[in-house]
Order: C-alpha cells, then sequence, then structure tokens
C-alpha cells in the first residue's frame, strides 16, 4: 500500500479576534481620560461651581457651551473635566493604598508560614464579605463626607481582593526552582521577596491595580450620587447626576452625560487591565481570549 | 460533610465576630466621641457628658461592645437617640422592600448570565462570542445608578409603562408593589449579569476543555450533551463562589437603585440616619447587613460542600 | 465496503488553518488486530487518534476518510457519531484522575455508558457494571462504585476507564498513553488486564504509547509516526528486529535495554541529534532530514513516500536490512 501525500489544504479557520484590540482602545480610552484631567488644570471652559442664572439649561451646543448648562447655568464641560480630577484622585487613591497594603500582606502570606497564611487569608475572607457601599456608609456617618473619607473606604473594601491575588501569585512564583536556589545561597526572606518576588508578580500588580482603579471609579461615583461621596467645591460625575435627577429630572440630556463619561473611563481601564493581563501573563492568554 | 459543615460553622460564627469588632472600632475610632457626632458641632460640652451618661458611652469600650453584642443577640438593636424608636422597628417594615430587590435582582443575574455565558464560551472565537464578551463589558462599565436612571427615562417617562419612583405598600395594592420593582430589579439584574456572564464565560470555558468532558463524549455524548450534563455541573462550582462573592456588590447595588427610585427600603433608612449621625441605627443596621451577607456565604460554601465530594471529604 | 476490518484510515489531515497536526496518514487494522502507534511528542498520534473519535479540539478539522464498521466517520454528525463513541470504538486516555467526572460516583459513570448503548434497565446496568468491576480485577466492586473518582488510585482509576470503554464490546478500542499517567508497579497490571479483556471481547487495539517495549509485547503491527506521517509500519518483529528507517533505528537505539546499558559507564545508549521540527516550521522534503546522518539534497527536497511489502518505510536512503548486510 502506497499513500499519496495529499494537498495539504484544510479551511482556513476563521483567526482568534486580535486580543490586542483591547489594549489599544484601553490605552486610548485611558489617555483621553488622563489627558482631559491634565488640561483642567491649565484650562476650562468657565468655573464649573459659579453659577449663571442669565444660562440656566442651555441645550447642548450652544455657543461657549459645547454641551449646554445645568440648573444653575454651571457649564457642563467644565464640570466634567474637574469630574475628571476626582474620579482619578479617588479611584486611583484607593486603588494605590490597597496595592500597598495588599502587597504587604499578600506577601507576609505567601512567605512567612502558615500561620501568618492563614490568619491573613481567613482576615481578607472576612473583609471580602463586608459590602464596600455599607463601609463607605459607616464612614460617612463618623468622619463625614468627603474625598478622603471615600479614598478611605475604597482601600478598606479593595485591599483583601489585593491580598488575595498577590498572595496566590507570590505562592506561585516561592513555588519556582531559582527561589529554591537564591535560598540555598543563602538569601534572605526580604531580599528574595524585593528581589525576585516582585519582579515577577510586577504584572499582576499592574493589571490589579488598573482594574480596581476602575472599580474605584464606579464606586465613587455611586457614593457621590447617594450623597455620601465628594461634595462641591470639588465635583463628581455621580455628584452631577445627583443634581440632574433632583433639580431638572432625569430625562434632560445633563443624566446623560456624566454617565456616558463613567461609562468611557471605567470601560477603557477595564480593557486596558485585560488587554495587560494578555501581555504580561501569557498563560492566561488562551484563556480570557 | 458533618465535619466539613462544622469548619464552616466555626468560619461563620468568628466572621460574624470580626465583623463586628470592626465595625464598632471604625465607628469609634474614626469618628471618636459618639454623643459629640450625634448632637453636633454645636453641642456644649454639658450636653455631650449628658448623652454619653444617658447612653452608657462613657463607660469602656469593651463593656459598651459586649453590651451592644448581647443586646443584638437578643433581638435589640439599640434605638434611636432623637425618636427613641427602637432599631429593630426601624428595619423590619423596610425589608418588605429591600429583600425582593435584592434577591429578584440576583435571581434576574442569573437567569440571563448562565445561559448567555454558556453561549458566549461555546461560541469564543466567533463573531458572537465576541458580540456578547464586548456588551458584558460595557454591561460592568455601567454604573447601576445610571442604568436605572436611563430605564426608567425610557419605560417610565418616554413610554409610561412603569412607575419612575415611589412606592406603594403589598398590603395596599400588591400589583402596585410589583409595578414598582420591576424597573429597579431590571436595572440591578441587568448589571449583575453583565458581571456574571464574564464569569460563567470563563468557568464554562475553563471546564469545556478538561479531559472529563471530552471522556463524556468519547463514551456516548454529543457535544451538547456532554457541556449540560457535565460541564455546567462541574462549572456551577465556581460560579456559587462568585454568587457568594457578589453577594456584598449586590447589597452596594440594592442600596444605590433605592434611592434611584426612591423606595422606602433599607438604604433610605440608613442613609437618613447617616445624615441625621444617629450613629448607634446606622451601626446596627450595618451589622445585621453584614451578618445577612457573612451567612449567604456561610449557605454557599455548605453548597460547594454538596456540589463537591472532593471537599466534602477534604476537610 | 471491507467489513473485515476494524478501521481503515486513508489519508488522514488533521489541521486548524494555522498548522498540520496529522500530514496523510493511511493504516488498517483488522478485527481484532492489535496495532502500536509510536511517536514523540507533537508527532501527531493522539490527534491522529482523537479524530477517529471525532473528539478533535475546537477549531481541528479532519479529512481523509476513516471506514469503520460500514460507514466513514470523518462525514458523520456529532450525534451519529456519539451513537457509536462507547459502543462500537471506544477510548481510554491517559490521565485517568482528569478524565474521569470529578462529581460523579464512579458506577454511575460506568453505568450510564451501558444504559445509553444497550437499552437496559437502570438495574440490569447496575448489574452489569459490578460485573465489569468484578472482571476488571477490582476489590470489594459493590462499594467501589459508589465511590468517587478522588477516592480511589490512580490503578483502579484507569481500570474504572477501561471498563468504561469495554463495557459495550466495541470493535476498536484506542488507548492513548494509558500508563504514562500511573506507577511503575501498576503499569504492567492495567495494560494485561486491558489486553486481556480487548482479547476476551474480539476487540481492537489501537495502543499508542512513546514505550517501545509495551508496543513489543503487545502488538502484531506497529507504526511509526514524525511529524506528522508515518514514515515507518510493519510487523512488529520485523520493524523492530530491522528497521528501515534511520528515525526508527535511532528510537530503537536510545531505549536503554540490558544490552546497552553498560554499567562501567561505556553506555552505547545513543540519542537522536537535533529536535522534533515544530508544526509550523516543517523542513522541506524528509522532516525528519535536518537530524539524519545520512541525508542527501534529495531528502531535502523530496518527500519519501511509504514502499515496501510487508514492511514499508518511507526513506529515499534506508537502513540496509541486516540479511543484505550479511551478504555483502
Amino acid at each position: 500500500m502506497t499513500i499519496t501525500a495529499p494537498a495539504v489544504s484544510v479551511p482556513k479557520r476563521r483567526r482568534r479576534l486580535d486580543l490586542n484590540a483591547s489594549l489599544v482602545v484601553g490605552v486610548v480610552l485611558t489617555i483621553g481620560f488622563l489627558a482631559i484631567a491634565i488640561i483642567s488644570f491649565f484650562w476650562l471652559p468657565s468655573n464649573p461651581n459659579i453659577p449663571n442664572i442669565k444660562a440656566r439649561m442651555m441645550p447642548p451646543f450652544s455657543p461657549n457651551h459645547w454641551l449646554g448648562t445645568d440648573g444653575l447655568g454651571r457649564d457642563i464641560v467644565a464640570q466634567l473635566m474637574v469630574g475628571a480630577r476626582t474620579s482619578i484622585l479617588v479611584g486611583a487613591g484607593g486603588a494605590s493604598i490597597a496595592l500597598v497594603l495588599g502587597t504587604i500582606t499578600g506577601l507576609v502570606a505567601a512567605a512567612y508560614g502558615k500561620f501568618a497564611d492563614e490568619a491573613i487569608s481567613r482576615g481578607a475572607d472576612i473583609l471580602l464579605s463586608i459590602p464596600g457601599m455599607v463601609t463607605a456608609l459607616v464612614l460617612a456617618a463618623t468622619m463625614g463626607s468627603g474625598a478622603f473619607t471615600t479614598i478611605l473606604a475604597l482601600s478598606a473594601f479593595f485591599t483583601p481582593s489585593f491580598t488575595r491575588v498577590i498572595r496566590s501569585a507570590a505562592m506561585g512564583v516561592l513555588q519556582e526552582d531559582f527561589i529554591t536556589s537564591a535560598k540555598l545561597y543563602g538569601r534572605g526572606r526580604l531580599f528574595i521577596l524585593a528581589r525576585h518576588v516582585i519582579p515577577n508578580i510586577a504584572g499582576v500588580m499592574i493589571v490589579q491595580f488598573t482594574l480596581y482603579f476602575a472599580a474605584g471609579i464606579l464606586t465613587e461615583a455611586g457614593l457621590s450620587y447617594l450623597g455620601v461621596g465628594v461634595t462641591r467645591p470639588s465635583i463628581s460625575w455621580g455628584m452631577m447626576l445627583n443634581e440632574a435627577q433632583q433639580t431638572v429630572g432625569i430625562s434632560s440630556p445633563l443624566a446623560i452625560w456624566p454617565g456616558l463619561a463613567i461609562v468611557l473611563v471605567v470601560l477603557g481601564l477595564n480593557l486596558l487591565g485585560d488587554g495587560l493581563r494578555d501581555v504580561l501573563d501569557p498563560k492566561l492568554k488562551r484563556r480570557s481570549a | 460533610m458533618a465535619l466539613y459543615a462544622l469548619r464552616k460553622l466555626v468560619f461563620f460564627i468568628g466572621a460574624v465576630f470580626v465583623a463586628s469588632v470592626a465595625i464598632f472600632l471604625l465607628i469609634r475610632a474614626a469618628g471618636g466621641n459618639v454623643a459629640a457626632i450625634v448632637l453636633g458641632k454645636d453641642a456644649t460640652a454639658d450636653a455631650i457628658n449628658a448623652l454619653a451618661t444617658a447612653y452608657g458611652l462613657d463607660r469602656p469600650l469593651p463593656v459598651q461592645y459586649f453590651d451592644w453584642i448581647l443586646g443584638m443577640l437578643q433581638g435589640d438593636l439599640g434605638q434611636s437617640f432623637r425618636t427613641k424608636e427602637a432599631v429593630a422597628d426601624l428595619v423590619v417594615g423596610r425589608l418588605s422592600v429591600s429583600i425582593p430587590l435584592a434577591l429578584s435582582g440576583l435571581l434576574l443575574g442569573l437567569i440571563i448570565a448562565i445561559p448567555v455565558g454558556t453561549y458566549a464560551a461555546r461560541n469564543v472565537g466567533k463573531p458572537s462570542g465576541a458580540v456578547l464578551a464586548l456588551i458584558s463589558q460595557i454591561g460592568i462599565a455601567i454604573p447601576v445608578f445610571w442604568a436605572g436612571i436611563l430605564l426608567s427615562v425610557l419605560f417610565g417617562v418616554r413610554l409610561g409603562w412603569l412607575p419612575t419612583g415611589g412606592w406603594v405598600d403589598w398590603s395596599d395594592d400588591w400589583v402596585g408593589s410589583i409595578r414598582s420593582l420591576v424597573l429597579p430589579v431590571l436595572s440591578l439584574g441587568l448589571i449583575m449579569a453583565a458581571v456574571l456572564i464574564r464569569y460563567v464565560r470563563s468557568a464554562v470555558l475553563d471546564v469545556m476543555n478538561q479531559d472529563y468532558v471530552r471522556t463524556a463524549r468519547a463514551v456516548g455524548m454529543t457535544r451538547t450533551q456532554a457541556l449540560l450534563q457535565v460541564g455546567l455541573r462541574n462549572a456551577a462550582l465556581p460560579i456559587v463562589t462568585i454568587v457568594g462573592l457578589q453577594i456584598a456588590e449586590l447589597i452596594g447595588g440594592t442600596v444605590i437603585i433605592e434611592m434611584v427610585f426612591s423606595l422606602p427600603g433599607l438604604s433610605r433608612m440608613i442613609l437618613a440616619n447617616v445624615a441625621a449621625r444617629e450613629v448607634i441605627v446606622v451601626q446596627s443596621t450595618v451589622m445585621l447587613i453584614i451578618v445577612f451577607v457573612i451567612f449567604v456565604n456561610f449557605v454557599v460554601d455548605l453548597l460547594y460542600g454538596i456540589l463537591d465530594p472532593r471537599i466534602r471529604n477534604a476537610a | 465496503m471491507t467489513s473485515r476490518n476494524a478501521i481503515e484510515v486513508r489519508d488522514l489531515v488533521v489541521g486548524n488553518g494555522d498548522v498540520t497536526a496529522v500530514r496523510g496518514v493511511s493504516f488498517t487494522i483488522p478485527q481484532g488486530g492489535r496495532m502500536g502507534l509510536v511517536g514523540e511528542s507533537g508527532s501527531g498520534k493522539s490527534m491522529t487518534a482523537l479524530a477517529l473519535m471525532g473528539l478533535l479540539p475546537m477549531g481541528w478539522s479532519t479529512h481523509g476518510s476513516v471506514l469503520h464498521d460500514g460507514v466513514d466517520l470523518v462525514t458523520q454528525s456529532d450525534k451519529a457519531l456519539s451513537s457509536r463513541r462507547g459502543r462500537t470504538i471506544s477510548m481510554v486516555f491517559q490521565d485517568p484522575l482528569s478524565s474521569l467526572n470529578p462529581v460523579r460516583r464512579v458506577g454511575d459513570q460506568i453505568s450510564w455508558v451501558i444504559r445509553k448503548h444497550m437499552g437496559v434497565d437502570k438495574k440490569t446496568a447496575e448489574q452489569q457494571t459490578i460485573e465489569l468491576i468484578t472482571q476488571m480485577k477490582l476489590p470489594r466492586p459493590e462499594q467501589l462504585v459508589r465511590a468517587y473518582p478522588h477516592e480511589i488510585s490512580g490503578g483502579q482509576r484507569q481500570r474504572i476507564m477501561i471498563a468504561m470503554a469495554l463495557a459495550c464490546y466495541p470493535q476498536l478500542i484506542i488507548a492513548d498513553e494509558p500508563t504514562t499517567a500511573l506507577d511503575v508497579t501498576v503499569q504492567k497490571q492495567v495494560l494485561r488486564l486491558l489486553n486481556g479483556a480487548a482479547h476476551d471481547r474480539g476487540s481492537a487495539l489501537l495502543m499508542i504509547t512513546h514505550d517501545l517495549p509495551i508496543i513489543a509485547a503487545m502488538c502484531d503491527t506497529v507504526a511509526v509516526m514524525y511529524a506528522g506521517r508515518i514514515v515507518e509500519m510493519g510487523p512488529v518483529a520485523e520493524v523492530f528486529r530491522n528497521p528501515r528507517h534511520h528515525y526508527t533505528r535511532g528510537l530503537l537505539d536510545s531505549q536503554p535495554t540490558m544490552d546497552n546499558i553498560a554499567l562501567d559507564g561505556t553506555s552505547r545508549l545513543v540519542s537522536i541529534p537535533g529536535m522534533v521540527p515544530p508544526l509550523h516550521d516543517l523542513p522541506t522534503g524528509c522532516a525528519f532530514n535536518p537530524r539524519c546522518a545520512v541525508a542527501t539534497d534529495r531528502c531535502r527536497a523530496e518527500m519519501p513516500e511509504l514502499s515496501g511489502d510487508t514492511l514499508k518505510s518511507a526513506c529515499w536512503h534506508p537502513v540496509p536490512n541486516s540479511s543484505e548486510v550479511a551478504a555483502q
């Protein structure tokens, strides 16, 4: 029996949708968001906090007011621009503190023995079951509302997630052979954590930070919508939605713009985080495809 | 199984204890003098001391803590400083709004997410799967209160089909109650679904690539049968875990949605008391919510033990 | 339509659009025959097995024909195939722990197969399950049926897998490295059981492994795969004694035996230089040419076909037959 080699022509399978599409869109949206916040320090269409009775409820595309004005005549574009600052301050602030605390606790849990691990992991489990919104309400009740309280509340309920993720990533690294050899060379635990573990989990840390930056913006908007987040003269997109609902009713276009801003920014950061995960952690690439 | 359940029960009690200490300390440490908070900035020192003495707020913290916890265990949640109403009475009426809202929202989220997430997993790499993944991504980015606003603009203001807010008590007109709940539940459920679709999709995707699904096909199941009979049963384990973790999110969503639709639920009461600086009311109500969430997680753990023989035996 | 063969594979090509893992494979296993399929990992042997079963991963497709029980399996729908899998053709996988459903009792997993294909009621299926487990020489069958996969040993799990595969007296059993994941001490028992049980049922066996002694002990014919093609095929004794392909020669030479392991360190155990080429970057001509000591320009330009009578090999410069060597 002789076989003939068939022309090897298997129909082309549709290629996997390019994963980096999410990275590109994420980067574009995020850079736009950061740029608007930076520009707001140098230029604003008008002061977003000073009422202007003559220019109340201007419709979108009015001269000098591209997206119109609110019930007190304050410019929407200016408010949105300053709101971007608040989102970054609170979202990134909360995520940063959680990153620092979560890294410390996660590394201790991973590297300092079974007892530390058990105590920290159980603690994280308990904290995770406390609704973040409720923590924020408690803090607002006792400390008064404001950006600082909001950041504190966010970091309090983001930290356990960071602890968990960083603990399991660090445990993965600590099982690698090069760690064993570093130990054999007599390297101390802190040296190993700083020089070997942290560089190897940096990707996980960046991804986690990005995703919780987004979650922080969502939560801040929610708290400010409830009136227990930031207060004027700071401006928050959530607060703008609350004011729109209180003063002019939800069917006004004023209830559109801040929501759209939140969606675009949060979507951008989430896409960026997912895209970075695919780039930084090839092991996860197939599954999240 | 009994040993496993016992371990989880111990963890449940431990968690409630730790959470109660955390809440108590958070309020005392962050707020300082409770009596001063309650009375506000203009209060005189005498008035503050009088209130502190009257409510035992000048006693050592451990004594105050155990007093509070023992009261909670006997159903005494404390009382409002101003109206003197018992917190328990304040809470009970509100639950008939909050519980149906939260549970229906979760249920709707699951009813949408399980089939859609499974479908997305089966069509990974195809346009339909990619579109679903994108819709889910966008859904995650939508704040639940904005979803509520958009839905009430569409169905309440423009179409006029459903109320944009307000509440009729169940005993007065239960159809009206349900009509009031439709949009809030829809908002909550759709946003929950967006989050859950992602997890269901990745759980199903993970399970689909497992050897045992291939074995199921190797002994005579079709692709679909293997996915539904073997795959979903195994995917239930990670999905149940995620639902447990999402309960905290669900509570947060419920708090906000009650505000969007002006529903007289638990969160309106908490917010009013936050504004009025009724520290004890907030403390006790929040503790109740947290106990509820921890309890749901306890139930989830038990369910997990029933679903997975490996976990059941490992304990 | 040849009904005398358990399976007849012609020009099998398996690919996913990016790479082609199996590039034109043909072989026949007669009823009750035993064939071994050897090759390094990445040679396409497992993909061949999955293609025969119609169990390729998402995105992979099969071309060519696979005649079995009067039908061409390649053209069958998933539903039509599902009524055959486990009944006329079945498979034992490599890792019995990950291959059994972790959340169902092993007895239920076996009796499901019996009920599905034999059309018997639940009670009969359960009885037959116990009988099967007894035949698999497993202890205390009545208790074992109630166990979950994680509660029993690796060897026991693989016996359960074999019981599932054999439950319906299939014409062909495909075993893909059935003992690789097991302890060395139980490997031989499991193989003996598989061999005996297949024999009792008159089932043909396709044994996929990289372990040449297993093939020598269990099979009548052997096919050697390299980079998605069969490079040598024939009766086991002949292929192992007088391989014509340099790859087969190399495989045999790299097997440790009592003869070539010298305890004084002068071992003549050799390895094949180089590595298996990646599927997306195969050399032209004979895929083995970069690693072959006698490769010529012709080997680099033209792909050799399988040729020969009882022993077929695909090589432009075959290894001289030992009888030919003796004659020179």
